[in-house]
């Protein structure tokens, strides 16, 4: 199916750069040009100018602005402390709440005509996960070093053949499922609205998927962060 | 009152909302992982026996997510009910 207008590729194209036409491009520029590549750029771009037209001035009696972000940065503070500890949490603040920023802005922004949520394709969604997949086991091995082992062993040495390969595969799976949840959930919005703008723009049949839409990027962005938040504190954790 | 049901809300979400794909995921990988030790490691000459090894460490799998995800709420409200 060919997807809606995207106004950034069109801007692009006029500007004389590479469109690739399939999903995926040949060329080096080619692959910088994909539609979700230019979104995301376009997201960290909102997210860069929104903060900074937002906080450029840090007053004691916050304004409209301020207030807004000290709400949702607080809350996701308060949050993470609940979950994995505040010493997990000083450290990987930065890194978490801007993973949970980028992929609600970016799962939002598809309900625009005119723009595309770069969640929407797999690379994003497995790039993220694959940051969040591998820092896990580095917060595992840095705190408990080589008995970061005991987490995959299970808890009776005996069954350790039986639970070894278990446990490595439940661990792989996190990497699948979490990219493809948000992935999957993303994308069926996405075609959803572009199938009923096609069909029945007109009479504004898009419009009750909207609404889920919403509902959806918010809820994705929510459990991938919660997700996130879970496999931290439990590879910090010690065996059980 | 609202706040503690929203946090509720994403508690319930985050815990339960993925089972469904950890438990597919997890059959596949190990599915795939026995495919793929039949045909390119040892060449065929095993043929079904580590695809069905993998299905079966593959559903092992997928079925104790299922138990870590019962058991991990539980255990949390039992942490608080013993602080409160």
């Amino acid at each position: 199916m060919e997807h809606p207008i995207l106004f950034i590729s069109i801007i692009l194209e006029k500007l004389g750069l590479p469109i690739p036409h399939g999903p995926i491009g040949n060329t080096f520029l080619e692959k910088l040009c994909e539609p979700y590549m230019t979104y995301t750029w376009f997201v960290m771009i909102f997210l860069v100018v929104v903060g900074k037209l937002t906080l450029s001035n840090i007053e004691m009696i916050p304004g409209k602005g301020q207030n807004f972000w000290e709400l949702l940065i607080g809350g996701m503070y308060d949050f993470f402390n609940d979950n994995m500890g505040s010493e997990l949490t000083e450290k990987l603040f930065p890194m978490i709440s801007t993973f949970a920023l980028y992929i609600a802005v970016g799962n939002l922004i598809g309900l625009i005509p005119g723009f595309m949520s770069p969640t929407s394709s797999i690379n994003t969604t497995l790039a993220l996960t694959l940051i969040v997949w591998v820092t896990h086991h580095l917060i595992g091995l840095r705190a408990h070093g080589v008995g970061y082992i005991k987490h995959f062993l299970g808890p009776i040495p005996v069954l350790i053949p039986l639970m070894l390969p278990i446990e490595l595969i439940s661990n792989v799976a996190r990497l699948l499922s979490l990219s493809i949840r948000l992935f999957g959930n993303i994308m069926a919005k996405e075609t959803l609205l572009g199938i009923l703008f096609m069909l029945a723009g007109a009479y504004f049949a898009p419009l009750p998927i909207m609404l889920l839409g919403v509902l959806v990027s918010l809820v994705q962005a929510m459990v991938f962060v919660l997700l996130t938040v879970v496999y931290f504190g439990q590879s910090n954790e010690h065996a059980h | 009152m609202a706040k503690k049901l929203s946090t509720e809300m994403v508690d319930l979400l985050g815990n339960y909302g993925h089972i469904g794909f950890t438990f597919v995921a997890a059959i596949f990988i190990g599915l795939g992982g026995g495919i793929y030790l039949d045909e390119h490691f040892f060449d065929g000459n095993t043929s079904p026996w580590f695809t069905f090894i993998g299905l079966a460490f593959g559903i092992g799998a997928g079925f104790k997510s299922l138990f870590d995800i019962l058991r991990t709420p539980a255990a949390r409200t039992k942490d608080k009910d013993s602080e409160g």
